[in-house]
């Protein structure tokens, strides 16, 4: 292999892209050839950057009181016991026989295909979108569907919410009008409710009571979408713990 | 956690001689040191989630992935070696690594192919509420994008935030193999002459 070669599999490895085999022929390359390292490593730099246009996120409190909890008792390796983690072949961490996944993929990719044709036209779609909230998003993309449906209630205290939903995407975005402001230990969490279950379906906050929320999970014809005001971070239990503010049946 | 993210903007290389804090903590926390693992979670948290929501979408799994890294970091931190790169990049590369080694694993080819329609365009998170507020830094980046020809940025969003494989991006894109990871390496390189990268 000469430099070159091994800096386009670099470059597929920093953006975590080799098949199986390539993840092996990047990793014996660099083992023969440390003096390429540099080349892995800018490559890693650059693809680090594109973490930057995804907005930050606050995770929820809850994560890092967790991790706080466990690093106590979690061992730490030292630095003899392997190359460093980014080096490390994707075969190590990936868990799943990747053919099995691979022969069921196909199925995705050949109707993925028709969702991303327009795709290849290129800058004019992706550019704007890069930054557009899934929900947005999402919306349009019901819209277009050709189940396409909506229904709106009104609240007791005159604001409004409507759920659209397509069957065959699975998705469904709530838009809120006028929804009461909450406490700052406060939050609105969505749900799906299929049946005697309420599964929970993310939070959101709303901007002058205005919100653009995507239910998250696969929503399913039939399934009622709720929306209760639970504690910050979200309902503990995993079940809701009040009652319902909205309920819309989408059957 | 505001105050640690204005933090995390000047962590940022943006003049090539801010110090670099990840690294510095990560060393810390190599050995051993709790009060330091807190403080490079609180530096880094919210991007970490960030990217990781981008590539996976669903929240609860973002949720796990994110428990992951950090849990990764602080056992394996000793590998980290600040004179092969920054703390930040190698904290980001195991949380790209994670979420899409997740995407592939745990969703379903029908989850995936919805969220695919979703996310190849190139989306963000799941909450409006989240509007992407991106920094300085992200401007640049996105505006680096947007100077690369069509084929190479297609190339990077459709791997790094979409989780697909150089021989599945040649079946959605309609490219012989040998081409897509020709234009990974260009567009990376253009990336990197755009931004001026350090490694």
């Amino acid at each position: 292999m000469n430099e070159n070669e091994f800096a386009v599999l670099a470059a597929g490895h920093a953006l975590r892209a080799l098949s199986d085999a390539d993840e092996r022929r990047y990793a014996d390359a660099l083992l023969a050839h440390p003096e390429w390292a540099a080349i892995a490593e800018e490559d890693a730099a650059t693809a680090a950057l594109l973490a930057d246009a995804a907005a930050p996120v606050e995770p929820p409190s809850t994560v890092r009181d967790s991790l706080l909890a466990q690093i106590g008792q979690a061992p730490q390796s030292d630095a003899a016991t392997g190359p460093s983690t980014e080096r490390e072949p994707a075969t190590r961490a990936r868990p799943e026989p990747r053919q099995r996944r691979w022969s069921r993929g196909l199925f995705a990719l050949a109707a993925s295909v028709v969702l991303i044709a327009g795709l290849g036209i290129g800058a004019a779609v992706l550019i704007p979108q890069l930054t557009q909230p899934a929900s947005v998003v999402a919306l349009e993309k019901i819209e277009a569907a050709s189940d396409a449906q909506q229904a709106r209630v009104e609240l007791d205290s005159g604001a409004q919410a409507t759920a659209h939903w397509s069957g065959s995407l699975g998705s469904a975005v709530l838009v809120t009008e006028g929804l009461a402001a909450l406490d700052d230990d406060e939050t609105y969490q969505l749900w799906l409710v299929r049946g005697e279950e309420a599964l929970p379906a993310g939070l959101f906050e709303t901007d002058a009571g205005a919100a653009t929320a995507l239910v998250d999970g696969t929503m399913r014809e039939g399934d009622v979408i709720a929306v209760t005001v639970e504690q910050s971070g979200g309902s503990p239990t995993g079940l809701p713990t009040t009652e319902p503010i909205i309920a819309i049946p989408t059957a | 956690m505001l105050v640690e993210m204005v933090i995390d903007g000047m962590d940022m290389p943006e003049d090539g001689t801010a110090g670099d804090l990840a690294a510095d903590l990560l060393v810390r926390v190599a050995g051993g040191d709790q009060g330091a693992f807190a403080e490079l979670y609180d530096l880094l948290s919210s991007r970490v989630f960030g990217l990781i929501l981008r590539v996976l979408v669903n929240r609860s799994q973002s949720e796990e992935v994110l428990q992951e890294v950090f849990l990764e970091i602080w056992q394996s931190a000793a590998r980290f070696a600040p004179n092969r790169g920054q703390g930040r990049t190698w904290v980001l590369t195991i949380a790209h690594r994670r979420a899409v080694d997740r995407v592939r694993a745990s969703q379903s080819s029908t989850d995936r192919d919805v969220r695919a329609g979703i996310r190849d365009i190139g989306v963000a998170h799941d909450s409006v509420a989240e509007q992407a507020e991106l920094s300085i830094e992200g401007e640049r980046v996105v505006a680096a994008l947007g100077t690369l020809p069509d084929p190479q940025r297609e190339a990077l969003v459709l791997s790094y935030y979409g989780g697909y494989s150089q021989s599945e991006i040649a079946v959605l894109v309609g490219a012989p193999l040998g081409t897509v990871k020709t234009r990974m390496r260009d567009g990376l390189s253009r990336m990197r002459n755009e931004m001026g990268v350090n490694a």
